[in-house]
C-alpha cells in the first residue's frame, strides 16, 4: 500500500544521497590531483630553466655571467682528478713517495739519471715494536742491511738519503754502460766485463787516427757506491804504441774520471774527427 | 781427437731438439761457418750428431772445447735439472769490487789445489749471471763428464745456485771453492730447490710481483673483466664475496706472475690432537707426519683455490709465505708462542 511505497521513496532517496555524496568527494579528489600535477608541471619548468641556463653559461663566452658560484659537479670533480695526479706526478719527480699503510709507512723510490727516469724500487716499514723492514724490492747487492744496520733505527731520513743515492748511483752506473754498449758497440773489442752492481768495467777499446786503429784497454773502477763516476781509471795501450798515443790515454783517463762514460766516448770520437 | 770426445759431443748433439741443433752450435762458435754449411740439418740426428763429429774431428777438438757445447745447453734449457739455493754470509763491511778475472784464478785454484782431476768451465752471460759446469774425477780417474755440476752465481749477491748431480762428497769442496773466490765467509744450503732456476732467481732476488700500496702511479694492469651479462636477469648473488676474494688474493699474491715451484713440503712434528676418549695413541709422541703439496706450478694453483671456491681466503700463511720466506721445505714444531716454520736445520 502507501506505507511500502513511502519506503521505497525514502530508501531511493537515500540512496541517491549516497551516490551524490561520493560523487562529491570524486571530485574533491580529483580537483586536489589536479592542482597536484600543477604544482608538479610549474617545479619541473623551473628545474628546466636552471638546466637550460648552465648549459649555456659553460658554452658561452663571457656574456652576463650573473652567478660566478656553483660550479658543476662534475667540473669539480675534474679539477680534483687533475690535481691529485699533479701532486703523484710531484711525488715522482721528487724520487721518494710513502704512504702510510696499517702497520707503517711503504715508500717508492724512483730513480733518475741526468734527467732520465729509471727504475721504481719499494719499501715496506713496520713501526712497530721497533722500524723494520717488512718487504721491499730493491735488488740483492744493494748493501741495504748495512744501510739499515746503521741507521734506520736512529735517524731514517738519513736511511732514505743514504739508500736513495745508492740506487740512483747503480742506475746511473748502469745506465752509463749500457749506453756504451748500445751507442758505441763498433768501438768496443771483445766483451764489456761489468759485475751486478756495475762498479768495475773491465773493456778493450779502439781509436782510429788517420786511417789506423789503436787499441786502448781500460779498468773503471767505482769505489764509491754513492757516486756514478768511476774513483780509479786506468787506461793502457800497446806498450810500443807511439807516445801521442800516452798522451791521448791520459786525456782519455781524465775524460772517464770527469763525466759520463758515453759523453766521454761521444767527445773523444769527435776530437779525432777534428783531428783528422 | 779423443774418442771419448767424440762420444760426449755426440751424445750432446742428440741431446738437442733437431730444429735448435743449427742454432746452438752457431752459439758455441767451435765450427765455422762454412763447416756449418756443410751439414744437412733435415736428416735424422743421429747423422747430423755424426757429421758435427766428423767436423770436431777436423778442428781437434778437446774437451773442455766440447764442455763449452755442454753450458750452452744447459743454458738454454735449464729446466730439465734440479736446482739448489745456497746462501753465503759475510763478516766484513767492506765494498764489493768483484773481479771477474779474480774470481775464476780463485775458484780453479781453490778446487784444483784438492782434486786433479777436474774440467771447469766459465761462461758468463748478459745478465751478469757466471755460469760454471765442473766435471769430477778422482785422483785416480779422469772426471766424468756425463754427471757434470752446474753452479749459476750472480756477482755481488750472497746467492747460489746449485745443481748437483754428483757424489755428494764432492759438495764440500765446491762450496768452499766458491765462498773463497767470491770472498765470502760461509755458506748453507737454503731449503728452496725447484726446476725452475729463473723462478728461484726471481724468488730471491725479491723479483716477483709483491703488492706494494703506494701513491705511485703505475700503469694499472688491465684485469680480465669478464664482459657484465647484458641481461638484467642474471643477478650474481655472491658478488661482493667474490669481490672479497679477489682483493685479499691480489694483496697476498700480486698481479704479475708467479715464481714457478713444483712442491712445498711441510714436516710436521706436532702433537696429535684428538678427543682424549679416541686415544690413538698411547704415548704423548709428536705425531711424524709429511705434506707434499705438488704442482706443475704450485704457487698459481695456490693463488686460484680461493676464486675457484675452493679454499677460503685469506688462505694459511705457511702457504702463502713461501716467496717471502725463500723456502718450499717447512718444519713445523708444536706453537711455543712464535710462528713455527722458521726453524732452519743448520
Amino acid at each position: 500500500g502507501v506505507f511500502a511505497h513511502l519506503e521505497m521513496l525514502e530508501s531511493r532517496a537515500y540512496q541517491a544521497a549516497v551516490k551524490q555524496e561520493e560523487r562529491e568527494q570524486q571530485e574533491e579528489k580529483l580537483a586536489k590531483l589536479q592542482a597536484r600535477v600543477q604544482e608538479l608541471r610549474l617545479q619541473r619548468d623551473e628545474l628546466r630553466a636552471k638546466v637550460d641556463l648552465q648549459q649555456k653559461r659553460q658554452l658561452g663566452k663571457g656574456g652576463a655571467v650573473s652567478d660566478p658560484a656553483q660550479p658543476s659537479a662534475r667540473a669539480v670533480l675534474e679539477w680534483k682528478i687533475k690535481s691529485v695526479k699533479a701532486t703523484l706526478q710531484l711525488f715522482y719527480l721528487t724520487g721518494i713517495s710513502g704512504k702510510l699503510t696499517k702497520r707503517g709507512v711503504c715508500f717508492c723510490i724512483s730513480t733518475a739519471y741526468e734527467g732520465t727516469y729509471l727504475d721504481s724500487y719499494y719499501l715496506d716499514l713496520l713501526a712497530k715494536p721497533e722500524v723494520q723492514i717488512h718487504r721491499h724490492s730493491i735488488p740483492i747487492f744493494i748493501p741495504l742491511e748495512q744501510i739499515a744496520k746503521k741507521y734506520l733505527q736512529t735517524d731514517i731520513r738519513r736511511f732514505l738519503s743514504v739508500l736513495l743515492d745508492h740506487l740512483n748511483a747503480y742506475v746511473g752506473r748502469r745506465y752509463q754502460a749500457d749506453q756504451l754498449q748500445e751507442h758505441f758497440s763498433d768501438q768496443i773489442e771483445g766483451t764489456l766485463q761489468r759485475n751486478s752492481l756495475c762498479n768495475l768495467l773491465v773493456f778493450n777499446y779502439a781509436v782510429s787516427s788517420k786511417s789506423k786503429t789503436f787499441p786502448f784497454s781500460v779498468r773503471l773502477l767505482y769505489g764509491d757506491l754513492c757516486c756514478s763516476l768511476p774513483t780509479e781509471v786506468v787506461v793502457s795501450c800497446a806498450p810500443d804504441a807511439p807516445t801521442a798515443l800516452a798522451e791521448a790515454a791520459a786525456a782519455h783517463s781524465e775524460l772517464f774520471r770527469l763525466m759520463a762514460l758515453h759523453k766521454a766516448f761521444r767527445s773523444f770520437s769527435s776530437a779525432e774527427e777534428s783531428v783528422d | 781427437m779423443d774418442e771419448t770426445v767424440a762420444e760426449y759431443i755426440r751424445r750432446t748433439v742428440l741431446k738437442i731438439p733437431r730444429d735448435e741443433i743449427k742454432t746452438m752450435l752457431q752459439k758455441w762458435g767451435f765450427l765455422s761457418e762454412t763447416q756449418l754449411q756443410t751439414i744437412n740439418f733435415h736428416q735424422i740426428k743421429e747423422n747430423i750428431s755424426q757429421d758435427v763429429v766428423q767436423l770436431c774431428e777436423e778442428n781437434s777438438a778437446n774437451i773442455k772445447q766440447a764442455a763449452v757445447l755442454d753450458i750452452i745447453y744447459n743454458h738454454i734449457y735449464p729446466n730439465k735439472r734440479m736446482w739448489s739455493v745456497y746462501q753465503m754470509n759475510k763478516r766484513g763491511e767492506e765494498t764489493e769490487i768483484f773481479d771477474l778475472t779474480d774470481f775464476k784464478k780463485k775458484f780453479k785454484r781453490r778446487l784444483r789445489s784438492a782434486l786433479k782431476n777436474v774440467t771447469i768451465n766459465f761462461r758468463e752471460y748478459e745478465d751478469n749471471a757466471i755460469w760454471i759446469r765442473i766435471a769430477w774425477g778422482t785422483p785416480y780417474t779422469k772426471p766424468n763428464q756425463y754427471k757434470a755440476s752446474y753452479v749459476v752465481y750472480h756477482s755481488q749477491t750472497p746467492y747460489i745456485f746449485i745443481s748437483a748431480s754428483m757424489l755428494r762428497s764432492n759438495l764440500p769442496l765446491l762450496c768452499q771453492a766458491l765462498v773463497v773466490a767470491s770472498n765470502y765467509h760461509d755458506i748453507r744450503e737454503m731449503e728452496l730447490r725447484s726446476h725452475s732456476l729463473n723462478s728461484l732467481k726471481d724468488i730471491v732476488f725479491k723479483r716477483y710481483s709483491q703488492n706494494f700500496q703506494t701513491y705511485c702511479p703505475r700503469p694499472l694492469q688491465e684485469r680480465n673483466v669478464a664482459p657484465e651479462s647484458a641481461d638484467l636477469r642474471i643477478i650474481h648473488e655472491n658478488k661482493s664475496e667474490k669481490e672479497r676474494i679477489q682483493r685479499v688474493n691480489q694483496e697476498v699474491f700480486g698481479d704479475g706472475p708467479q715464481p714457478k715451484l713444483e712442491f712445498a713440503q711441510y714436516k710436521l712434528e706436532t702433537m696429535f690432537k684428538s678427543d682424549p676418549k679416541i686415544d690413538v695413541l698411547d704415548k704423548k709422541e709428536p705425531f711424524r707426519c709429511l705434506v707434499k703439496f705438488s704442482s706443475p706450478h704450485l704457487l698459481e694453483s695456490l693463488k686460484s683455490l680461493a676464486p675457484a671456491g675452493l679454499a677460503d681466503a685469506p688462505l694459511s700463511p705457511l702457504l702463502t709465505c713461501i716467496p717471502q720466506k725463500a723456502r718450499n721445505y717447512f718444519k713445523i714444531r708444536e706453537k711455543k708462542g712464535l710462528f713455527p716454520g722458521s726453524f732452519v736445520s743448520p
